[in-house]
């Protein structure tokens, strides 16, 4: 068993619960245990935090990075914007001495210190990194496969770019998570302008909710093109933004999607045999039933 | 053959005619604190416009990110700083790994915005974000519904989080306090209001 304190975020354990049930369920079927990280708080937010003053982002993220750091396990996650602010600040602080150096005077005052002992992942990577998990062990690990629905990805920015301080590689035509879909039975289907982004982050949703919409619709649009059954994504604002997004959208624009929008965590769930009931889906705002009809 | 062309209004044509800045306008400083905030180049724009090219925001805006490097650049803080457009970058930093030149406009965005918020330039949902922090340690705070639905999934109620661990908050205020940003959002809130 590889052990990995289960950084939580916001959105994951407040607004769509399934997510983080079936983080702990499936990881646990292909031998990733994750642990609580007691105490742990928003990221914060990179958007709004970040925004306002860095400096404050990067001790607010390295506190979170500590609790992990004592409990001398690496930090795993599920939500692209937790990762922007506890990998990347993680990465920074390791390789700048004199922004450790501020972070740690502030850290002092709640007796503290980032010692830069750790690394962080998102749970994705984890599971199709092969000294972890790896594609094969995700495909032996599905009892009911999802068989003929058409699934699209939405990989989300920040756990792709910027591309120089990731380790992924290529961030304009990434097929990786389309293998971790595969192996669950489904077809992953392509769309136009995949990599293009939900249009919910850097604050852009609480400060003009149209015009953020505006480029979720156009993702909308380029899925609807392809006839996928169903969005997954690894992000859970991703997933706020496209699941009550299209609610909005339908209020705002009048135009109705009705795609149903999983978090690859819940899509693994499923074809691990949890039910509907055991991963909330009845929070998503929309109807997750023409999906689940095709695949239970 | 007449090669003038006018509108008769001679101060609007003064006004056209001068396409310059002058160095009242710019501050030499702005560039190197933006550079210094976003750990980032950006007086090595050349204006090609693959960042605005990439922005998902640019096709339904007049948010340019090629304008805002062009300010950085020039030093043109006011007309950067005061623009309300700085605020409609979702930081997909498509444009940082498109520039051709290994800038990160997206940081030069959070760098400006970082400068803004020092003149009390920021929009509302940043501020109050920090206000829920500051009370529960979640930007987005648990509800009854959801609290509901942990319970029939066989979890806490509260996740193991400053939920749970309420004396943890203690360590997020004074964090925030150290920087006195709470006191900033709630005057600048109580302001606006």
């Amino acid at each position: 068993m590889h052990e990995y304190a289960f950084f939580l975020g916001c959105i994951a354990p407040n607004r769509y619960p399934g997510c983080e049930a079936s983080a702990i369920k499936t990881s646990e079927k292909v031998g990733i245990k994750l642990l609580p990280l007691c105490g742990a708080s928003c990221c914060p937010a990179p958007g709004a935090f970040g925004s306002i003053d860095l400096n404050i982002w990067y001790a607010m993220a390295a506190r979170n990075v500590v609790l992990a750091e004592q409990m001398d396990r690496d930090i795993a996650l599920i939500c692209n914007g937790c990762y922007k602010s506890i990998y990347e600040v993680n990465h920074i602080l390791k390789h700048n001495d004199e922004l450790r150096d501020g972070v740690n005077e502030v850290l002092k005052e709640i007796d503290m210190e980032y010692k830069g002992s750790i690394d962080v992942w998102h749970l994705a990577e984890l599971y199709y990194d092969p000294k972890i998990c790896g594609v094969d062990k995700i495909r032996e690990s599905v009892t009911r496969p999802l068989t003929d629905t058409k699934i699209a990805v939405h990989y989300g920015c920040h756990l792709m770019k910027p591309r120089k301080e990731r380790h992924f590689g290529d961030s304009d035509h990434p097929m990786w998570i389309e293998e971790l879909v595969e192996a669950l039975g489904a077809e992953p289907v392509q769309y136009r302008n995949k990599m293009q982004c939900c249009g919910a982050g850097g604050g852009v949703r609480g400060f003009d909710l149209e015009h953020s919409l505006d480029i979720t619709n156009e993702k909308m649009i380029n899925l609807q093109e392809v006839g996928a059954d169903a969005l997954t994504e690894v992000c859970p604002f991703c997933q706020l933004q496209y699941d009550r997004g299209q609610v909005e959208i339908e209020e705002k624009f009048g135009i109705k999607y009705g795609l149903p929008v999983l978090h690859y965590n819940e899509l693994l769930g499923l074809a691990q045999g949890m039910s509907p009931d055991e991963l909330a889906l009845d929070l998503h705002a929309v109807d997750c039933t023409p999906f689940l009809e095709k695949i239970l | 053959m007449a090669t003038q062309k006018d509108y008769g209004n001679p101060s609007l044509e003064n006004k056209l005619r001068d396409r310059y800045y002058y160095s009242d306008d710019t501050n030499r400083d702005f560039t190197q604190e933006v550079e210094k905030i976003g750990r980032t180049i950006a007086h090595m724009c050349y204006q090609c416009g693959t960042c605005t090219g990439s922005c998902p925001s640019a096709p339904r805006s007049s948010y340019r990110i090629r304008l805002f490097m062009r300010r950085a650049v020039l030093g043109l803080e006011d007309e950067a700083l005061t623009d309300p457009d700085l605020w409609l970058c979702t930081t997909c930093y498509s444009c940082t790994d498109r520039c051709p030149r290994g800038i990160a406009p997206t940081d030069v965005i959070m760098a400006m915005r970082n400068l803004a918020a020092r003149r009390d330039i920021v929009p509302r949902n940043f501020l109050k974000t920090v206000q829920a922090i500051y009370t529960t340690g979640h930007g987005v705070p648990n509800n009854d519904v959801n609290r509901a639905a942990r319970v029939k999934l066989g979890m806490d109620a509260e996740p193991p989080t400053t939920c749970k661990y309420p004396e943890y908050i203690e360590g997020i205020k004074a964090i925030i306090d150290h920087y006195g940003l709470k006191d900033r959002a709630d005057r600048i809130l109580s302001e606006g209001e």
